[in-house]
């Protein structure tokens, strides 16, 4: 392994190593929340930047994130499903919306495709908050189930109804799903999809069915958007008029915002980004109204100054340290 | 669903109105997109200040509604020529960078107006008193009428100012083609100040409309932007004609479909239409390459 591939690796056992210890050492049901929903955020930007990997920019995952809460909350409280299979029955619906409507859509492309994206997840937000008879429309769905018992090979029955359980039940999907981001991304499907970001027209001339790649890729992040809607919910236990909200525009922007602030270029970009920012967000707190404010100032000042985000700050100290030296 | 005729009429005049909102949302959109290529992400909270602006200069004032929603016009103009010049013509050259900005804006400009005014709803003053009388027995508000008459009228000022005078058809050359028009002398940075600002000009009056008929508060933008940037897509990028049809269709569905249908239905219909438009026509009704 070369040194790059070491330093990566010890990056990311560092980056887990932190994720288990932190609610250990912190201890605090408030924080254990917070990163609870941190890491169901990095899982969501890390998949919204699959969709970026073939040029095109969504502003509609949150809707997928919705049907794939509602999937889990639906099938566990009526179906009597346990946590294990509803959550891969969330992704797969989310992803199959997402390939059923990928075919209309990718006949334009750049805003437009963003604007069909945003309307989607508008209208699904929409629907789920209006069909009473289903969702509890204003009053919502309370008391389905939280993750349960699980049997996991290898390690026997365990519960994960605690915060600090669900959390760790969290981290591993979302740990497990990022490596499958990732490896897909270095795999031969990613490099299609690149081709088709660098060059669409000469990607077909070559023979790429660019409208299946440019679906498959559609769909592949919405199931994890899904999957994070099914961990969203069963974090949340319950998904009323709030949560609708949280599955709204806002949500899109901060969203769009992690991932350019993080740096859109690499696939550890976005995540930090939603690392970083969301905890700036909570450490802002105390003044609570201007919490918005202070991430769309950081967003600005991000673009403007340093448009390849966070990641590219290395990159911008090398180049400044010999001038600085001269 | 039984309906009355009255129930029905009450429901395609409230639609059409709001329909007219968001045509001029859509207008401006259209205009910054054609001749910028930035998604203004941030015109529903344009749309947000200006009503706000025009409570202010009516309620607070005492000035009359036409003339500070004139005034509203004007400040709002001018805060877009600002943001066109300091935010968004350094970040011309990378689109998604745009985005982000705008993004950001709209979360500065929503938390400062909660911060400002506050979360509760308010009302702008009424446009017009009492009902109006179509066919014989059937009634519907006023206020509805002229709404959709000054939307009407706004958008038939922006149709001549495109068509027959100088800057209007520079504009449009800038839209159609950026370079050829640099070449005739046009300044593609004088275009894009001037599409800033008559597009938030055209918010702020939508806004206004909106905020008067209906309640107003800080998050009243995001749902009628949303509905600009689909009527957008629908109607085809700088058709004027598509942007009405697209928008008066959407206005309705939100004004009958819920009582025709219920609201889950209705919260669909605009996907389904925009699907069908886009399996049909993928340029938009009357749009072109």
């Amino acid at each position: 392994m070369n040194r790059a591939g070491m330093v990566k690796v010890l990056v990311c056992t560092g980056a887990i190593v932190l994720a288990i210890a932190a609610p250990l050492v912190l201890s605090s049901t408030y924080w254990t929340s917070v990163f609870t929903s941190i890491v169901i955020n990095a899982l969501l930007v890390a998949s919204l930047r699959t969709i970026l990997t073939i040029g095109e920019f969504s502003l509609g995952h949150v809707g997928f994130m919705c049907l794939g809460a509602y999937t889990s909350a639906l099938l566990t409280m009526k179906a009597g499903l346990p946590f294990g299979v509803t959550l891969p029955l969330a992704g797969l619906l989310a992803g199959l919306v997402a390939f059923a409507l990928g075919y209309p859509f990718m006949r334009v492309k750049g805003i437009y495709f963003a604007i069909l994206t945003l309307v989607t997840s508008e209208s699904i937000r929409l629907l789920a908050f209006n069909w009473r008879s289903l969702t509890g429309g204003i009053d919502g769905l309370i008391g389905f189930p939280g993750a349960g018992v699980l049997s996991i090979p290898g390690l026997g029955q365990l519960d994960f109804d605690g915060f600090t359980e669900y959390y760790y039940l969290t981290l591993a999907v979302v740990c497990a799903s990022l490596f499958i981001l990732y490896r897909l991304e270095k795999s031969k499907l990613g490099f299609t999809w690149l081709a088709i970001r660098e060059a669409d027209k000469m990607a077909g001339a070559v023979g790429v069915n660019v409208l299946r790649y440019k679906v498959i890729a559609f769909s592949i992040a919405s199931f994890f958007a899904g999957i994070g809607g099914g961990l969203f919910a069963h974090f949340e236990r319950a998904l009323g008029p709030h949560a609708t909200a949280s599955f709204g525009v806002m949500t899109t922007i901060y969203l769009l915002i992690y991932m350019v602030v993080g740096g859109k270029a690499r696939f550890v970009g976005p995540i930090m980004g939603a690392v970083v920012l969301s905890l700036v967000y909570e450490f802002a707190r105390p003044v609570e109204e201007y919490q918005p404010m202070i991430i769309g100032v950081i967003a600005i000042m991000t673009v403007m100054i340093i448009p390849e985000g966070l990641i590219g700050i290395p990159e911008k100290v090398k180049r400044w340290r010999p001038k600085l030296l001269n | 669903m039984d309906i009355t005729a009255q129930e029905f009429w009450q429901g395609l005049i409230n639609g059409l109105a709001l329909g007219w909102i968001y045509v001029l949302m859509a207008l401006g959109l259209t205009l910054i997109f054609g001749i910028m290529r930035i998604m203004q992400f941030a015109h529903g909270e344009i749309y947000m200040l200006g009503a706000y602006a025009v409570y202010y200069l009516t309620v607070s004032l005492k000035l009359p509604l036409f003339l500070g929603t004139c005034l509203g016009m004007l400040f709002i103009g001018m805060l877009g020529l600002i943001l066109e010049r300091s935010l968004f013509r350094p970040l011309k050259e990378d689109w998604l960078s745009a985005v982000v900005a705008a993004v950001g804006l709209t979360l500065i400009l929503q938390s400062g107006a909660i911060a400002m005014f506050g979360l509760h709803h308010r009302n702008l003053p009424v446009l017009a008193e009492g009902p109006f009388n179509i066919m014989g027995s059937i009634f519907v508000p006023k206020d509805r009428i002229v709404a959709v008459a000054v939307a009407v009228f706004l958008s038939l000022v922006l149709y001549l100012f495109l068509k027959a005078t100088k800057y209007g058809q520079a504009m449009v050359a800038s839209a159609q083609n950026p370079d050829g028009a640099i070449l005739q002398g046009i300044g593609p940075n004088k275009m894009a100040a001037l599409s800033m600002g008559i597009g938030c000009a055209l918010a702020a009056a939508g806004g206004v409309l909106a905020g008067s008929m209906f309640q107003m508060g800080p998050y009243m933008g995001l749902l009628s932007l949303v509905k600009g940037l689909l009527i957008i897509v629908i109607g085809g990028l700088g058709s004027l004609p598509g942007a009405i049809l697209a928008g008066m269709s959407l206005g309705i569905i939100d004004g009958l479909f819920p009582i025709l249908f219920g609201h889950a239905w209705a919260s669909l219909s605009p996907l389904f239409f925009v699907i069908v438009v886009l399996v049909i026509k993928p340029q938009g009704i009357f749009g072109h390459e």
